[in-house]
């Protein structure tokens, strides 16, 4: 504090700062007024706006809200119960376990599970229903997302969860509320912080994760995620892919304000 | 209460079930000597055999651990240089942006990350393989390592700083002997977290490879692509094996450094 | 000024922050070696801030600090001959007792077998012994305080500057370590500096004590000449407990309050100057309302323990706390004497240098008469 040495510890951090989080941004943002030949063009942005592309990003947006809900409402009382439990640590530790399992290979498990001859149709045919196609199907595709997000929604509502100051929820019963009323009024209102978090931590990436649409969707481009890829790897059209990223960004970037706001007047 | 309390047990025993069972599944159907994920036809080893005689997926595994050591000790280097460079910053606003700044990369989504990086290492001229997924890797775990120190950082006393140059210490001595002592379960922390960012990266990964260069989750992704092999099976198995053990070490390498805060010996 | 026994010396010492506050203005004082010295006051009077610019953790905005002599505004801390016992320890989690009091052997590269001589050494001296290979979150707060203490000491430094460090321990305890930090200054004979704002702790351990409000000393000397002659109002009233009431002065050794004239000891003031008068309720003896100097009615009376605290109103309004160890009833009349030395009497907005040079010279006349 004394002698005002300079902050030294500064220069490698924002280097890195620059080189890859601004260069980048400003490159997918230079790239995406490019067409395929070179030229710059507003093409990009024109074609973004035809129906087929919007009806895309419309798609996209409902897969990930869908995915949000299932994730929200398994997760939520996934993490009330597991607050009431005796070893809550050892249980979290164990739910979050899968998430450290190579996602490539939870989504390749659900080929065989929901495969033809799969677990599920094998399930479904003793029970006398028959075998479906599950595979490559809209289920299938918002079942594997939710199943691998449930741990990012759960963490979150859970360390809400443990924060909230059990005396409240004496208070609140102490005062006359039910314990639905308790609930509905004190305990959700008072972690919607976590929810929020969660609910960030599972749309952004159901916008924009490829590879299970890839694996379990099909070949079909239901999510920007994968338009983005088609354009980049497949098609090679990377004026086009970066406009949809220009896109998806500005997308982050409102979710993040609308989630973060009361994230920070609710911090201690 | 009691109702409730096994009602309670009950919900996250089915949850538990469900996001188990497709790893078990795999794990089960990698000893199948059927060939495919349905009908259990009986046990063999065949498949572990295949792994281990594939030379071609042992290198991409030896890849793989190399850009994983390799960028995360870089990252840890870089992350907690960021953590201290933040800590310092004295005015609120630019500690603040700074930290937005940092959490750009962590919430973005990686097909951004990967194709910004894709832009940006064709831009720059660099070879898409080894180096170009060893800076991805590097760039995208700096924030984790720098989120992980922080709160370590903050948890320190300033006086704890004084001290130390009441004591004597110059700058230089400040930083090796109180700082990183007092911060190593963040770094350590960090470290760890930035190790299984990089083993489980494919998106990124997969923008900004080229020909001739793979790490496993994009191997992985490839060959699940052509649909069943029990191959992958038996590689998940090793892989889930392996996440375990590094998951237990390091609950296990934590306890053993917080029990030692409590009645160690000096060296 | 300056002599051979002074080690640090402050000149019209400033210190201004960043956002423009002035936490210390102009300040100026001497500190002898081996000498006791408490700087007293509220939070945020400048007491941790003299303490910092000492240690070398702050550099003043303008002024002078000397250090032997020699000015120090720009060293740094690790190279300035005096070490601190922090508020609150800042003792290394992550080292045992033993490598703490080591940690400034260490920075200076000294042989083991004397690092391991000096530790056991200083701990020893700190009743300590034992509890070397002991972590630092197995010790209490009062063993955490003489670890932070023999990591100080055993750094020999010429000052030991302690910024409040017994306000982290419960009362039994901190009286005990008031003699203990007493003795240890008895016996090592280096000048402590030590920062409160508890006036207790000021009196029973200082040699010299600095009274510090907004920025500046109010007041210097000995815990007794602070205590019977304080200066100001501010003083009279942060040390101990005081009676301050409005009053003027007749002439040299008389003055008028309540409405009556007294006896007093104090003089060298205009006639008819307003000053104010201080008694202490120490000072009060209760009587008969016949006999008493002053005739108060009792309002409360609340048990201390030691004595009686008991609050009154004057005809004409004034407040008076007296502690006896008399009972009396509420709503009684009740008498109150006390001598003429009892009565200090304050002039306005007068300052030390002031007072000092009133004392000194109606002290030679008093000799004269």
């Amino acid at each position: 504090m004394t002698s005002r040495s300079r902050n030294v510890y500064l220069v490698p951090y924002l280097l890195w700062m620059a080189l890859f989080i601004v260069v980048p941004i400003a490159l997918i943002l230079y790239d995406s007024f490019f067409d395929v030949e070179g030229q710059f063009t507003f093409g990009n942005y024109g074609k973004f706006l035809t129906p087929i592309y919007l009806r895309m990003t419309a798609s996209s947006i409902w897969y990930a809200l869908l995915i949000t809900v299932f994730s929200l409402l398994v997760a939520y009382p996934a993490a009330y119960a597991l607050t009431k439990m005796k070893h809550k640590q050892l249980w979290l530790l164990l739910l979050i376990l899968p998430s450290w399992v190579n996602l490539l290979l939870k989504v390749y498990a659900f080929l065989g599970i929901f495969g033809t001859y799969g677990f599920v149709n094998g399930v479904l045919e003793t029970l006398g229903i028959g075998r479906h196609q599950i595979l490559f199907t809209d289920f299938s595709f918002v079942f594997v997302s939710v199943y691998i997000f449930i741990p990012f929604m759960i963490l979150p509502i859970y360390n809400a969860l443990e924060d909230l100051n059990p005396s409240l929820v004496f208070a609140a019963r102490d005062l006359g509320a039910s314990a639905w009323t308790t609930f509905r009024r004190v305990v959700f209102p008072l972690t919607l912080d976590g929810v929020k978090a969660g609910c960030q931590a599972v749309f952004i990436p159901a916008l924009s994760l490829f590879m299970i649409t890839r694996l379990v969707a099909g070949n079909r481009v239901i999510t920007l995620g994968t338009a983005i890829e088609q354009h980049f790897l497949v098609t090679q059209d990377w004026g086009m892919g970066a406009a949809i990223a220009v896109f998806l960004i500005l997308a982050m970037v409102v979710i993040m304000i609308v989630t973060g706001k009361r994230q920070k007047g609710g911090a201690r | 209460m009691n109702k409730s309390k096994s009602g309670a047990s009950i919900y996250l025993a089915v949850i538990f079930v469900i996001l188990y069972a497709p790893i078990f599944y795999l794990v089960y159907y990698s000893f199948n000597s059927g060939g495919s994920m349905h009908g259990y036809e009986g046990f063999t080893l065949q498949y572990y055999g295949e792994v281990f005689q594939d030379a071609r997926l042992l290198i991409i595994v030896l890849n793989t651990v190399i850009i994983a050591l390799l960028s995360s000790a870089i990252s840890t280097v870089l992350g907690v240089l960021g953590a201290l460079a933040i800590r310092r910053v004295r005015s609120r606003r630019a500690r603040n942006s700074l930290l937005s700044m940092n959490n750009v990369l962590i919430v973005s989504p990686d097909v951004i990350i990967g194709a910004s990086f894709l832009i940006l290492f064709t831009m720059a001229g660099i070879k898409l393989g080894f180096t170009s997924v060893l800076l991805s890797h590097i760039a995208f775990s700096v924030p984790i390592v720098v989120l992980m120190v922080l709160p370590k950082l903050q948890e320190m006393s300033p006086s704890l700083l004084d001290a130390a140059r009441d004591l004597g210490a110059n700058g230089w001595q400040v930083l090796t002997r109180v700082v990183v002592p007092f911060i190593k379960p963040g770094i350590f922390a960090g470290f760890f977290m930035a190790l299984t960012y990089s083993l489980d990266d494919f998106a990124v990964t997969f923008f900004v490879t080229g020909n001739g260069f793979s790490t496993l989750s994009v191997e992985i992704y490839s060959r699940a692509r052509q649909g069943i092999s029990l191959s992958i099976n038996a590689l998940s198995t090793l892989i889930f094996l392996f996440t375990v053990l590094v998951v237990l070490g390091y609950y296990w390498l934590n306890r053993r450094s917080s029990k030692r805060l409590g009645m160690g010996v000096p060296k | 000024m300056s002599t051979e026994q002074t080690i640090i010396q402050f000149e019209q010492v400033t210190k201004r922050y960043d956002d423009g506050e002035t936490v210390l203005k102009s300040v100026s004082f001497e500190i002898e070696r081996g000498k006791f010295y408490t700087l007293l006051g509220p939070s945020g009077c400048g007491k941790t801030t003299i303490l910092r610019l000492i240690a070398g953790f702050l550099e003043p905005s303008e002024g002078e600090i000397r250090f032997d002599g020699k000015v120090i505004n720009r060293v740094p801390a690790n190279e300035r001959l005096v070490n601190t016992v922090f508020q609150d320890y800042a003792l290394f989690p992550h080292l045992n007792v033993f490598e703490n009091v080591a940690f400034g052997l260490r920075i200076k590269k000294l042989k083991q077998a004397a690092v391991e001589a000096k530790v056991l050494e200083a701990l020893r001296f700190v009743n300590l012994k034992g509890y070397e290979k002991r972590e630092i979150t197995e010790l209490s707060g009062g063993q955490r305080q003489r670890v932070a203490i023999a990591r100080a000491i055993v750094n020999e430094p010429e000052v030991l500057l302690l910024d409040e460090p017994l306000s982290a321990l419960d009362l039994k305890l901190r009286t005990e370590m008031q003699y203990e930090l007493r003795e240890l200054q008895r016996r090592l004979g280096i000048t402590f500096i030590f920062v409160t704002h508890d006036q207790e702790e000021a009196l029973a351990m200082s040699d010299e004590i600095f009274v510090m409000k907004e920025g500046t000393i109010q007041q210097s000397g000995t815990p007794t000449d602070i205590y019977d002659e304080p200066i100001n109002r501010f003083v009279a009233d942060f040390i101990g407990e005081s009676n301050i009431v409005p009053g003027s002065m007749a002439e040299d050794y008389r003055v008028q309050f309540a409405g009556k004239t007294f006896e007093c000891v104090d003089g060298g003031l205009r006639p008819n100057e307003p000053v104010e008068i201080v008694i202490r309720p120490e000072d009060l003896e209760i009587t008969t309302p016949e006999r008493g100097k002053l005739q108060v009615k009792v309002d409360t009376q609340l048990f201390r323990g030691v004595h009686y605290e008991i609050v009154g109103y004057d005809e004409a309004g004034n407040e008076w706390m007296v502690h006896s160890t008399k009972k009396v009833e509420v709503g009684e009349r009740i008498g109150l004497d006390f001598d003429p030395e009892a009565i200090h009497v304050m002039r306005f907005g007068e300052t030390e240098e002031e007072f000092d040079k009133r004392l000194l010279a109606y002290e030679e006349i008093g000799h004269d008469q």
